[in-house]
């Protein structure tokens, strides 16, 4: 009976193919407008999960996200080493000083100064150089961002110079970043060399990285560390996710990509619901020559249904498969970087898919399942 | 073609959808630091930072006087004994004085030598032959007396003469007398009074050149203690300042120990008890963990010395500070910044 189903569907040429490419597009529109929202909002965490090297992050207790902070005063840092249970402590620096070439090009950049003796928060994945460079004199690390917008078409190369806060400082490496949320560069230096670059303000501490002890868990020392200090502390996951509730919150990029993603929700479910509506009706005779050899409804459902999961699982393998390619092709792009097609994303819109193939079905079994197997022979 | 053929393009495109679906997720591994930072060493502890000193604490060398820095008799590094010359400063004017006080002391020991060497010698027979012509004199004056006297007939004589001989004994004696007195007032020498006046004239002169002395030797500045030099700022040529300084002249030290002044935040500033242990570690090297023994805690607490430095800093910490001593032999040096562990244990 399924071998009947089959032949059924690809039988109609036409709608057979219809239905594909409504279920493709529905699929590719839904993950491709998801995938760029959480990319969006993933970027926004970008310098969180950049530091890989410390789970714990230490801010003042007002701070709502990681773009703006309140500087704590340079003792904190030994108030949090202070604290039971604290493997580590160190400074992080994070400030948007102005770096200038000396061809005149300028443009704000994100500063992070880490820790002189230790270098926590460095970043790793280097192009060019590696973190130990940074302790060389007037050093700083630039991603690949900043280095081609200073040095457009030129090779990647050390030593080249640039000016911040009327210092002249070295690259001595270059290294690829997460792309920011408003992509602009990020340079790394030492956290008492990043002090210098910006402008003076009395407090330059912005946040504390710090470790557990082995056998202590992350949630119960940043709990220790809030109880202590009186500041406060949240692994690097919580605190991206902080960030985010803020983006989602206070900007309109949610709201924007939601109706682009009920809208590709709403036309796939419509078209794909339509088209097989039509589709069943023109077999409505098949159907009642089989009810008429004695085919159960519940057969029946099963063959609609398995029409309906094949037309689904061909549409959304082609229209995820074009989500992929998209984001394959776009990979190597720097200002596109960092947007990736999460396996969570692509799972979600499947059972999306499940559940818009599933309706359109539903609303036509109805009329095969009151059919009279007499309707087939009245003529 | 379309029964075949769209359900295997189907399955080829999830399988690619799939394969790059795993490869692109990100992965954030967790890694270690590039170099380890200091990592906790007590169960309860405070931490702080540290800044080694020299054991006597470190001396900025300062000057009573400015002046003109002539010659500089140490460099940084130099191990000196107390009293050690560390550098001198131009001592022209006062040496130009020195000599005009020697004079003026000289000057008046002569004239009190002379006061007290007197009479001269040389005096004495003018006198004694002015006494002995006085003496002649008035013995002249009393044979001429004694020859009018013993004429018997009064009126051979004038009543006149009788007394003018008489006159002239007398008056001859009396020249006599002070012929006499006159070689003993040249015998006795100088009035004492006189020469305590000279005296004390020499003692003011001795003094004049001793404060002078006092001023040259303030010029050359001296090693208070056993020490090292830690610093040397001051070159031939340079004009020293007197009194406190930004940047001292000369730092200097008893480093044969180091000592290092830990900086306690006043909020963590109570866990710490007298005399507990803690440990160190130098910057770029927290592999080496040094032991710290206490040796006292500052009664006073102190605002925090920001990084900057910057006079129109607001103070809105202040830190404690204890003071712990460092092994002999540790590989740490004056001024240099330690992350410092102290044990709190048992308190909570």
């Amino acid at each position: 009976m399924n071998f009947v189903a089959v032949q059924m569907l690809i039988g109609d040429r036409a709608k057979y193919l219809g239905l594909i490419f409504a279920v493709a597009f529905s699929t590719f529109l839904m993950s491709h407008q998801s995938t760029i929202f959480a990319g969006i909002m993933d970027r926004t965490t970008s310098q969180i999960k950049d530091v890989q090297d410390a789970n714990i992050w230490v801010m003042d207790q007002k701070t709502q996200y990681f773009d703006e902070v309140k500087a704590l005063t340079d003792d904190d840092v030994y108030r949090v080493r202070s604290v039971p249970g604290v493997e580590w402590a160190v400074p992080l620096f994070k400030g948007l000083p102005r770096a200038k070439a000396f061809d005149g090009n300028f443009r704000v950049v994100i500063m992070m100064g880490v820790d002189d003796a230790s270098l926590v928060g460095a970043p790793r994945d280097m192009v060019l150089g590696s973190p130990e460079d940074l302790r060389k004199p007037d050093s700083v690390l630039v991603d690949r961002v900043g280095y081609e917008f200073f040095f457009p078409q030129q090779p990647y190369v050390l030593g080249k110079t640039l000016e911040l806060n009327d210092r002249r400082v070295t690259i001595q490496g270059i290294f690829n970043s997460s792309a920011p949320f408003q992509n602009l560069p990020i340079f790394y230096a030492r956290y008492s060399n990043a002090m210098t670059y910006v402008g003076r303000e009395r407090n330059l501490l912005s946040f504390v990285l710090a470790k557990a002890q082995p056998g202590l868990s992350d949630d119960e020392l940043c709990r220790r560390i809030d109880a202590a200090t009186g500041l406060h502390a949240a692994t690097g996951k919580q605190f991206g996710w902080q960030t985010i509730r803020y983006y989602i919150a206070h900007t309109g990029i949610p709201v924007n990509f939601g109706i682009t993603i009920a809208i590709a929700l709403v036309v796939g479910t419509i078209v794909a619901g339509q088209t097989f509506y039509i589709f069943t009706l023109e077999n409505l005779k098949q159907f009642g020559a089989l009810k008429a050899i004695g085919v159960t409804n519940w057969r029946i459902t099963g063959m609609i249904l398995l029409q309906a999961l094949m037309v689904g699982l061909i549409g959304y393998s082609i229209g995820i498969a074009m989500t992929a390619a998209f984001f394959e092709i776009t990979k190597g792009n720097l200002d596109l970087r960092g947007f990736v097609l999460f396996w969570q994303i692509a799972a979600g819109t499947g059972a999306v898919v499940l559940f818009i193939v599933m309706a359109a079905s539903l609303m036509s079994i109805r009329r095969v399942l009151v059919l009279e197997p007499a309707v087939v022979f009245r003529g | 073609m379309i029964k075949y053929g769209l359900p295997l393009f189907a399955a080829l495109a999830l399988t690619f959808a799939v394969v790059k679906i795993v490869r692109s997720q990100p992965v954030h591994a967790k890694l270690t630091p590039p170099a380890a930072p200091p990592s906790a060493v007590y169960t309860s502890q405070v931490g702080a930072v540290g800044l080694a000193e020299a054991e006597s604490e470190n001396i900025a060398i300062s000057l009573p006087v400015p002046g003109l820095v002539t010659r500089v008799d140490v460099k940084a590094g130099d191990h000196v004994r107390k009293g050690a010359r560390l550098f001198s400063l131009d001592d022209r004017d006062l040496q130009a004085e020195l000599a005009l006080r020697q004079s003026s002391l000289a000057l008046s020991e002569s004239r009190f030598g002379k006061l007290a060497m007197s009479p001269r010698p040389e005096d004495l027979p003018p006198a004694e032959a002015k006494v002995r012509e006085s003496e002649q004199l008035y013995q002249d004056a009393a044979v001429q007396l004694n020859l009018i006297e013993s004429v018997r007939d009064k009126r051979a004589i004038r009543d006149e003469d009788l007394q003018r001989r008489r006159l002239a004994v007398k008056a001859a004696e009396a020249r006599l007398d002070g012929a006499k007195a006159e070689l003993a007032l040249l015998k006795a020498g100088t009035w004492k009074p006189d020469l305590d006046v000279a005296r004390a004239e020499v003692e003011e002169a001795h003094r004049q050149v001793e404060r002078v002395e006092a001023d040259l030797a303030r010029l050359v500045v001296t090693a208070p203690i056993d020490g090292e030099i830690l610093q040397c700022k001051v070159h031939p040529g340079e004009y020293a300042q007197a009194g406190p300084l930004a940047q001292p002249l000369i730092l200097m030290g008893a480093t044969a120990r180091l000592n290092v002044r830990a900086d306690i935040d006043e909020q963590d500033a109570w866990r710490v008890k007298s005399g507990a242990i803690a440990t160190g570690t130098v910057r770029g090297n927290s592999g080496e963990r040094l032991p710290l023994h206490f040796v006292r805690v500052e009664p006073y607490v102190i605002p925090k010395r920001n990084l900057t430095g910057d006079s129109t800093e607001r103070v809105d910490t202040r830190v404690l500070q204890v003071i712990f001593a460092l092994d002999r032999g540790a590989r740490v040096y004056a001024g240099q910044q330690l992350d410092v562990f102290i044990d709190a244990g048992g308190q909570k």
